[in-house]
């Protein structure tokens, strides 16, 4: 199983670990509990007049999520520089296989997909970052039953787009 | 602006893991997905595991870095955590990323990846903006007690 650039994925253990520090470090040296998901509530609130997005927790200190999404986006483009040099592609794998649409296609595909990426996660109150990562690790009930039910449900959607439709 | 510094370098940081460790490649999510890799569930499983052990020794102590008290709250239980978690699974599955994973795919140059972030703004968009409505039958807490 290869990555971008035809790399060979960190070993789990390495990778699983390095998330724990980075989640860590956060917490330790800023109080601030991992979560990404909200942080498109913050992107939102640059421009958003509704009051949900005026709400205090999202300004001032509370858009510290802005430069750390900004990081992850920089975190993806050193990971292509460094390995093997940044290639702009639409080539999608097993999508490609099994649906074969072109860029049209795909581009509803995944703007759907995104959807409902941003209504589930602000309605179950966090992704596999704030639930799956923090909260699992921190033993709280919402979390368990999020990760479980983000399993169940993409393993069903998996299952009936690549093994039973297409 | 020093603590700004600081979120981008961890957020750079956690980027280049997720998309290093496979996070970020379709493949293997539809895979983990398929019960035909176990990399991903290696990857949150130390995760939550080291993060764990770090949580317990730090509330066990209760300060963090210079001595502040640890504050964690809790995220919410309620009708919302099973109905959004499914919505989610099925974003997750479809588009083969969850939210960070989406950003790191714009930086590795994955063009689909941009019609996904434009999905996740609208559908937080939406939500955001009929959240007073959805409170009740969802029972979520009120907007102001919302991570932030």
């Amino acid at each position: 199983m290869l990555l971008l650039n035809q790399l060979t994925p960190l070993p789990w253990w390495l990778a699983g670990s390095a998330i724990a520090v980075i989640t860590l470090t956060l917490l330790w040296t800023t109080g601030r509990r991992l979560g990404i998901s909200t942080g498109y509530e913050n992107l939102c609130a640059l421009v958003s007049d509704q009051p949900y997005f005026k709400r205090s927790g999202l300004h001032g200190p509370g858009a510290w999520r802005l430069p750390f999404l900004a990081g992850l986006l920089l975190g993806g483009l050193l990971s292509a520089l460094l390995g093997g040099g940044w290639h702009p592609s639409w080539a999608l794998g097993l999508w490609d296989q099994s649906i074969g649409a072109g860029p049209l296609a795909k581009s509803l595909w995944m703007f759907a997909g995104g959807l409902m990426i941003g209504v589930g996660t602000r309605i179950a109150g966090g992704c596999t970052s704030g639930h799956g990562v923090f909260g699992v690790a921190h033993l709280e009930k919402a979390s368990w039953l999020a990760m479980l039910c983000f399993l169940a449900s993409g393993m069903l959607t998996t299952f009936v787009v690549h093994r039973l439709i297409f | 602006m020093r603590q700004n510094t600081l979120f981008l370098v961890l957020g750079t940081a956690f980027g280049l893991v997720l998309s290093r460790g496979g996070a970020t490649d379709y493949d293997i999510i539809q895979r983990m997905f398929l019960l035909e890799s176990f990399q991903l569930y290696g990857i949150l499983g130390t995760a939550v595991l080291v993060t764990g052990l770090g949580l317990r020794w730090m509330e066990a102590r209760g300060r963090r870095a210079g001595g502040a008290p640890l504050a964690i709250r809790s995220k919410p239980f309620n009708r919302g955590t099973v109905a959004g978690s499914l919505l989610f699974g099925v974003g997750w599955s479809m588009t083969g990323m969850c939210p960070g994973p989406v950003l790191v795919n714009i930086g590795e140059g994955k063009l689909y990846a941009l019609p996904a972030f434009a999905g996740v703004l609208v559908g937080t968009w939406l939500v955001g903006r009929s959240y007073d409505r959805l409170r009740g039958p969802l029972g979520l807490p009120p907007a102001a007690e919302r991570d932030g």
